[in-house]
């Protein structure tokens, strides 16, 4: 112990370690216990000794109690071993974790100690009586005794802190000797900050930028937080206490996890213990930050402190430069803790009136103006369901998320034979028996992970008491029932078990909070605005109408670092490895012969990489495949919605009711989406939260007549051709039979290659049918509801639906298995336009004019009627459509329009499409002005529709013509090959930036495709084929990009809606998390702290930005569609409504194009990048770690302009058609 | 010792190694050891080949680097050529063997074998030395034959087009007319090379994969390697149980082929040995219960256990195979505490028939096609 003092003051720390006030570490448990007990015992206030009695063993006891309980069903042998534990454990517990003298010899004389100790209370009594001497002999050796015994059992949580600075440890000490907590308090509050101004700066960036934190450090704060989730703050704060102890360990703490700790204690009202926190970080050196104020003050408040602690905290804030008013701003709190905050602020400071909530933000771009204005003609749309239907679909949803989970009953039909119903029989009762086992394991697991937490190491111990044993029973049993029979690779089994834990977690806690009836209350009152029997007093959209109804939702918590949740997931996988077991012959009864493991975790080798996979075994597979069990889970977030979805109000609450959802999709763990979102002023967001809330406010139905007719064929052998993959018993069936002995090597090595190609075509059908089987499965079950799609978007603003199984952005197949919930009447044109979309789909007609699509559909008119009539039978007109499935549901639509008797007054369903020509071009035209461009990509009116890839191939053709005249011998060679077809994807792609070597490649093999084509010169003649870009800004963006690129940050810009926007590629780096069953290493190239990926965000910039233009372009119509009360939902550049309100949506999308364009787009997106590369200020924002370069030279400015008039698309018949 | 020869465009240096005067290594760019005295060259000058620069190297000089991405070695020396000839040579055989010549170079040991009185086919896959073999093969016709191919990389993986120097194995036997002989007949011919310096082990695994399969060259037979390597993948190719060498190509190539060293020849200056190595598939590989059908399995077996070497192998059969693995054990006489690098090749090919043919059991492997690792690391 000296030599370590010594040590300490010659490196120069100029701390002297106080050995008092210390509770003893392992290490030195044997020299110091001795001499410290009685010091102890005097020291401890009766207050702390109540404290601790409560603390220590008893979750752990609970723990090994319940593992006993267990084992005693099993074993004896077990049991006597644990009973010993056990018997001695209590005592410990009931003597609150200390053993000093006094206490001891009181318990003897008391007599009432257990039997363990008997022998010697009562030799104690004995002695006591005789002589004293003997007596304090006998004292040392209990102690002797009891130190031995704590040294095998696990320690009593440590409470009280081992600080680093002698003078603030000279503090507590003399705290703990009688001055009150709240001078110590006070003395800590003044204590100067040692390392102010270096640590400051670090804190900052600490909470800034979250994803510099080590890979230990997520861990350490994510079991911190999660202590908090589920009551372990007394194992959180000695875990904190032990690193905070050892100076190794120390460095890995940060700002966050003390405040996590103490807002803890805040809540507990447990004043005591956080000022022993905020002394720790007093002395690790920290300034406390408005979260410590925080914590102080609610725990001040509810503890009902006198008013002069509470100001001399307010002063010390004040020193160090806090607000009071930021603490109700920037610190998240519900709202009981905003209770108890204001309650302690306001006896201190009584005129203390915190700001009020700024009034709902207007959202003030000029392009959203009239979405957004008061006055002016305002229709939206109303559901054409009563409230007590839609409250009841509410009540539908909700239970349906509480569960987690939905059973689907499947729509293949197993036939039932004995050995079906056996093989069913078998898995139930290997199900129970499973159950039981994941139980026992689970609960060992955590028995042993909270020993661990006991020694002061972070470990999963808390995540696992997040659920019940019950529910992680549950989704272990889900997943084991999920995997596929050729296995599924470790790290993402593990992931989405984590994922899945989190997601649970966060319906359990709304539930918990009473979050849940809140909510209930509120949408109830939410539907009033949508339900067609309820009128509210003045028009609102849906978002507008929700804020009013009750506060904002607090954050909810942050999803859990990847690392963490790999960590979690690694470790229930391990407990599926290890439990789940099964006869070694399913057949046999239970117990007649050895277990063997159902999963297996083995390796599959990728050239020198090695991957981990969970394998089922096959015997489990086959049972499996035999029982054919009727039903399909899925995850809640999986299905399409119930009731209509919660309005997106913040880039943190909308879409699901409970389930929490991504407003911007990214790959798992990317959190620089959402962190800029948050960071953006909320009413910059309206425009996309809105439509997105609009979007997904489409009530949806499933097309009966065609889902009976795609089941028919699904059931039977399927249709490769119409997209209905055919079952497993169609394809391929390898060569069978035993190969006589004397198969020559060669011979056989053909039939393995034979057997691996049907292989590979039977795996290629199963993942289809597959896929197909969950879509028609679960339009089956939706089949006589009424169901919404909840809306988010990608990085660029694009929308998609959340549902991945059913939903309208699928296949043809899918899309033709949706329609509109409401009808409308056709009115006077929607018969034509039915008409019209339906010749679209058949891809007949590309280049005649609306009316001559028309003629041709009254002219075939005989086969859709036939087709409609006896699709399966008759002439099969529809299946040589482009989109067959949706043409047929088009043909049944147009059949019974026309069967009315007056087709106006026809009610119909079905979506009608309007899709961009050449979408990408149409904005680069626009923003270029650029005349010739325009008129090829139908920017202009013209009597037929222009097609920009004929254009350029007859331009090709041109200049081939001229070149063969010239007599060069490739140019001769491609007569008659420059199709609209070789050049389609290159001009598509042209736009986006693609360079000359990937549209060389493109093109070669689109030649390579045409079958007559000369084989031998197409390399060379694809070179020379390359068309010139049509415009300039697709190259002139690109070296932008790359330079921003170069000074150490991602391409970022704002749409015009305002959505700021990130492009995600960055620079890859590996991270590995160590120990359990495999190592796993995964890169995380998705995030703000890495760097950027020059080339990807160079190549990305000009797609993604002119993606950005033409999701705003999509918001804008369906924001004015929404207010002229249409329903409209897009595919991207394709925009659906009913047929009556074509007429309208044409209108208004070429409005808002022409409005869109009419802002000073490029000029705007330049000024933003000077303003947020090239300044200082704004690279300082972007928070500190980053190697930001400065540019070297302004971007350049906005190419120049052409002479088109935007005005002319409005007059544009072909635009959108 | 790295002479640049002049005459030739910087970016394209012959150098010869003229301190062991044995093999010569073609290099583009700039030569690395300039130390060396140049007087070594004149001092072995008799090893030096004689025949260059060629007429045409000044007029495609672009040509001749495209192909020059990797450094190759030659035989130069006419003393080795000789001791390798004789050696192939051998006993008189009758009829003689058909010899396959990759990258003969300079062509100083095709002289020799041509010498012996075989009968040799060149495949050269750098265009420069075509004519000067051409001009070889129409001194003594009939004995040699000149084509543009790179042996170590025919038959490529993924297809696509196929151009010269990389050939399919089907369209070269065809026309030089060999024919496909049975596993357990004689040996159809003789390839004779270097490994490639900087991709020994790739190709090592590639023509393990053929080997195994029974594809490509091993289509017609047992097809005889005699080969120069290097020191350091000989010692892996040859390590024994319980060396650190010990890994799955050892294990996969003595269970294929015997290996026999017909010669060393030590790089003076680079302090390093070439070892001229014979390997010849052995008649009995392929048994009833390893054949082309399942030989992956074993090599996913092989590279599990090596995946984790110091791992009993019980631990791995664990996760190998649903069978009993104590069971499996027992039959093939090993005890329980048996570590992954105490096995005999040998005992690896039973442990795997063991298994194979275990009775009671539907499924013996957890392996399975998906999982396989079915291109060679070559991709």
């Amino acid at each position: 112990m000296s030599a370590l003092r010594w040590g300490r003051g010659a490196a120069g720390l100029g701390r002297v370690l106080q050995s008092c006030g210390r509770r003893g570490l392992p290490t030195e448990e044997g020299t110091l216990g001795v001499g410290l007990g009685p010091r102890r015992s005097s020291s401890a206030s009766p207050h702390e000794k109540d404290l601790r009695k409560d603390w220590g063993h008893v979750e752990l006891l609970e723990v090994l109690e319940a593992r006993v309980r267990q084992l005693q069903a099993e074993s004896v042998s077990e049991v006597t071993v644990n009973k010993v534990d056990v018997a001695r454990l209590p005592e410990r517990g009931g003597g609150g974790g200390n053993f000093q003298p006094p206490r001891k010899a009181q318990m003897g004389a008391k007599g009432a100690a257990p039997q363990h100790f008997g022998r010697w209370a009562a030799k104690l009594d004995k002695e006591k009586q005789t002589m004293q001497k003997r007596k304090q002999r006998l004292e040392v050796k209990l102690q002797v005794r009891a130190q031995r015994l704590a040294q095998k059992l696990p320690k009593p949580l440590q409470m009280e802190p081992r600080l680093v600075s002698g003078q603030l440890a000279d503090s507590l000490r003399c705290g703990a000797q009688g001055t009150p907590l709240e001078e110590q308090l006070a003395q800590a509050l003044q204590e100067a900050p040692r390392k102010l101004s270096l640590k400051e700066e670090q804190a900052l960036a600490d909470r800034e930028v979250e994803a510099q934190l080590t890979g230990q450090q997520q861990t350490l704060l994510a079991f911190f937080e999660c202590c908090l989730l589920t009551d372990h703050l007394h194992l959180a704060h000695h875990v904190l206490v032990a690193h905070h102890g050892n100076p190794r360990k120390q460095q890995l703490l940060t700002l966050a996890m003390y405040n996590t700790i103490m807002l803890g204690w805040a809540r507990q009202g447990s004043f005591k213990e956080l000022v022993y926190v905020f002394i720790m970080v007093k002395d690790a050196g920290f300034t406390p930050d408005l979260l410590s104020y925080a914590a102080a003050l609610q725990c001040m408040g509810r503890l009902d402190q006198d008013a002069r602690t509470i100001q001399r905290c307010l002063k010390q804030m004040a020193r160090d430069r806090l607000q009071l008013q930021d603490l109700f701003t920037v610190v998240p709190l519900s709202e009981e803790e905003r209770a108890a905050l204001l309650r302690a602020i306001v006896k201190a400071r009584p005129t203390f009136r915190p700001r009020l909530r700024p009034p709902p933000q207007v959202n003030t771009s000029t392009l959203l103006r009239e979405v957004y204005a008061k006055d002016g003609p305002v229709s939206y749309p109303k559901l054409h369901l009563p409230l007590k239907t839609l409250q009841g679909f509410f009540q539908q949803q909700l239970h349906m998320e509480l569960t987690a989970s939905v059973c689907v009953e499947s729509v293949e039909k197993a036939v039932l034979t004995k050995e079906t119903m056996h093989a069913r029989k078998t898995l139930t009762n290997l199900r129970v028996q499973w159950e039981a086992a994941l139980h026992r394991a689970l609960q060992e697991t955590k028995a042993s992970l909270a020993r661990q937490a006991h020694e002061g190491r972070p470990t999963l111990y808390p995540f696992l008491c997040l659920l019940s044993e019950h529910e992680f029973v549950r989704l272990l049993t889900q997943t084991l029932q999920a995997l596929p029979a050729q296995g599924k690779s470790f790290i993402s089994v593990a992931q989405e078990l984590g994922r899945r834990t989190f997601s649970r977690h966060m319906v359990q806690k709304q539930q918990l909070n009473n979050q849940v009836q809140a909510l209930e209350r509120r949408y109830t009152q939410y539907l009033r605005l949508l339900a067609s029997d309820t009128q509210v007093a003045e028009p609102h959209l849906p978002r507008q109408y929700w804020e009013a109804l009750g506060l904002p939702e607090a954050p909810q918590e942050k999803p859990w670092p990847v690392p963490v949740l790999l960590q979690l997931g690694r470790q229930l996988a391990e407990l599926l490895v290890q439990a789940v077991q099964m006869p070694r012959s399913p057949a046999a009864p239970p117990g007649s012969c050895g277990l063997i493991p159902v999963l297996y975790h083995v390796y599959s080798f990728r050239s020198f990489r090695q991957i981990g996979i969970l394998k089922p075994h096959p015997a489990f597979v086959q049972l499996l495949a035999t029982a054919a069990e009727p039903m399909l889970t899925f995850e809640t977030v999986d299905v399409p919605m119930l009731c209509p979805p919660r309005p997106w109000t913040s880039p943190h609450s909308g879409a699901f009711l409970l389930s929490p959802t991504k407003l911007m999709r990214a790959v798992e763990g990317t959190t620089q989406h959402q962190q800029l979102l948050e960071r953006c002023p909320p009413a910059e967001l309206h425009g996309a939260l809105d439509t997105l809330t609009q979007l997904g406010n489409c009530a949806w139905r499933v097309n009966g007549h065609v889902l009976d007719l795609v089941l028919e064929l699904f059931r039977d052998k399927g249709c490769s051709r119409l997209g209905v993959p055919p079952p497993p018993s169609e394809a391929p069936q390898p060569p069978e039979g035993r190969l006589p002995r004397d198969t020559p090597p060669a011979r056989k090595a053909e039939l393995r290659r034979e057997m691996a190609r049907c292989l590979k075509v039977a795996r290629e059908m199963h993942s289809l049918r597959m896929d197909a089987l969950y879509r028609l499965s679960l339009a089956q079950h939706l089949r006589h509801r009424i169901f919404w799609l909840p809306h988010n978007m990608d990085f660029r603003g694009r929308t998609y639906p959340c549902p991945p199984h059913f939903n309208h952005l699928g296949s043809d197949l899918a899309r033709a298995l949706l329609e509109f919930a409401e009808g409308r009447p056709l009115g006077p044109h929607g018969l034509d336009w039915l008409k019209i979309h339906l010749v679209n789909l058949t891809g007949l007609k590309k280049h005649a004019s609306l009316r001559a699509r028309l003629a041709f559909a009254n002219e075939v008119m005989e086969d859709i009627l036939d087709s409609a009539d006896q699709p399966m039978a008759g002439r099969k007109w529809w299946m040589e459509a482009d989109e067959p499935w949706q043409a047929l549901a088009c043909c049944v639509e147009i059949a019974r329009a026309v069967r009315t008797p007056d087709p106006a007054t026809y009610v119909s369903h079905l979506p009608v499409h309007q899709d961009g020509s050449c979408n990408g071009l149409q904005h680069y035209a626009a923003l270029g002005r650029d005349s010739v461009g325009a008129a090829s990509v139908n920017l202009m009116p013209s009597d037929l529709p222009q097609d920009v890839y004929s254009g350029v191939a007859a331009q090709v053709e041109a200049f081939r013509r001229q070149d063969a005249e010239q007599g060069l011998r490739v140019a001769q060679a491609l007569e008659g090959f420059v199709s609209r077809k070789v050049v389609k994807q290159t001009v598509m792609t042209v736009v986006y930036g693609v360079t000359r070597y990937g549209g060389r490649l493109q093109i070669e093999r689109r030649l390579r495709e045409l079958s007559d084509f000369p084989q031998v010169g197409g390399p060379v003649a694809s070179g020379n084929l390359i068309s010139p870009p049509t415009t300039g800004s697709a190259r002139g963006s690109a070296p932008l990009a790359r330079l921003i690129s170069h000074t150490g940050s991602a391409v970022e810009w704002v749409t015009p809606l305002g959505i700021p926007v990130i492009q995600p590629y960055h620079q890859e780096a590996k991270f590995t998390i160590r120990g359990g069953i495999q190592s796993i290493t995964c890169s995380k190239a998705k995030d703000s702290s890495q760097k950027p990926n020059i080339k990807k965000q160079k190549n990305g910039f000009p797609p993604n930005f002119i993606h950005s233009l033409d999701s705003s372009h999509m918001m804008l119509t369906a924001l004015h569609c929404y207010r002229k009360g249409l329903t409209f939902v897009s595919v991207h550049d394709c925009f659906w409504t009913h047929a009556a309100d074509i007429a309208i949506m044409n209108q208004v999308c070429r409005e808002q194009f022409v409005r869109l364009h009419s802002q000073p787009i490029l000029q705007d997106l330049s000024a933003f990048l000077v303003k947020r590369f090239c300044s200082r200020a704004g690279r300082l924002r972007r928070g500190a770690g980053l190697p930001a370069r400065p540019c070297s030279r302004p971007p350049p400015s906005a190419p120049s302009a052409g002479n088109f008039d935007l005005e002319q698309v409005k007059r544009s018949t072909y635009f959108f058609s | 010792m790295w002479v640049p020869v002049a005459g030739l465009p910087p970016r394209l240096k012959l150098s010869a190694l003229a301190g062991a005067g044995r093999f010569c290594i073609w290099e583009s760019g700039a030569s690395t050891r300039k130390h060396f005295p140049a007087k070594n060259h004149r001092g072995f000058s008799d090893s030096y080949p004689q025949l260059l620069p060629y007429p045409d190297f000044n007029e495609s000089p672009s040509s001749v680097s495209k192909c020059r991405l990797e450094p190759k070695r030659y035989v130069t020396s006419r003393r080795l050529a000789e001791t390798v000839a004789q050696i192939l040579r051998g006993k008189l055989e009758r009829p003689r063997h058909l010899l396959l010549e990759c990258n003969p170079g300079p062509g100083i040991l095709t002289q020799a074998l041509l010498r012996t009185g075989a009968k040799v086919v060149a495949l050269e896959s750098d265009r420069t030395f075509i004519p000067h073999l051409e001009s070889l093969r129409k001194n003594l016709p009939g004995s040699l034959e000149v084509i543009h191919c790179d042996f170590f990389k025919i038959d490529p993986r993924g297809g696509g087009l196929v151009r010269p120097p990389t050939m399919v194995s089907h369209t070269l036997f065809q026309n030089l007319g060999i024919e496909a002989r049975p596993w357990s007949a004689g040996i159809p011919l003789k390839v004779i090379g270097i490994f490639p310096i900087k991709n020994e082990r790739r190709t090592l695994w590639k023509f393990l994969y053929n080997l195994y399969a029974c594809t490509s060259i091993y289509r017609y037979g047992r097809i005889e390697l005699n080969m120069f390597i290097g020191e350091k993948e000989y010692q892996k190719l040859m390590a024994n149980k319980n060396s650190n060498l010990y890994d799955v190509l050892s294990v996969l190539w003595q269970i294929a082929c015997e290996i026999k060293v017909l010669h060393v020849e030590s790089l003076k200056p680079i302090e390093q040995k070439l070892y001229f190595i014979q390997m010849r598939p052995r008649r009995g590989l392929f048994t009833e219960n390893l054949t082309p059908v399942n030989y992956d399995v074993f090599f996913h077996m092989l590279k599990h256990c090596f995946g984790k070497r110091s791992a009993r192998l019980i631990d791995h059969l664990h996760s190998l195979t649903p069978v009993d693995a104590k069971d499996i054990l027992m039959q093939i006489q090993k005890s329980e505490k048996v570590k992954v690098t105490h096995m005999h090749p040998q005992d690896f090919k039973r442990l795997f028939e063991t298994i194979e043919c275990s009775k009671d059991y539907a499924h013996k492997w957890l392996y399975d096609d998906s999982m396989g690792d079915t291109e060679h690391p070559e991709k």
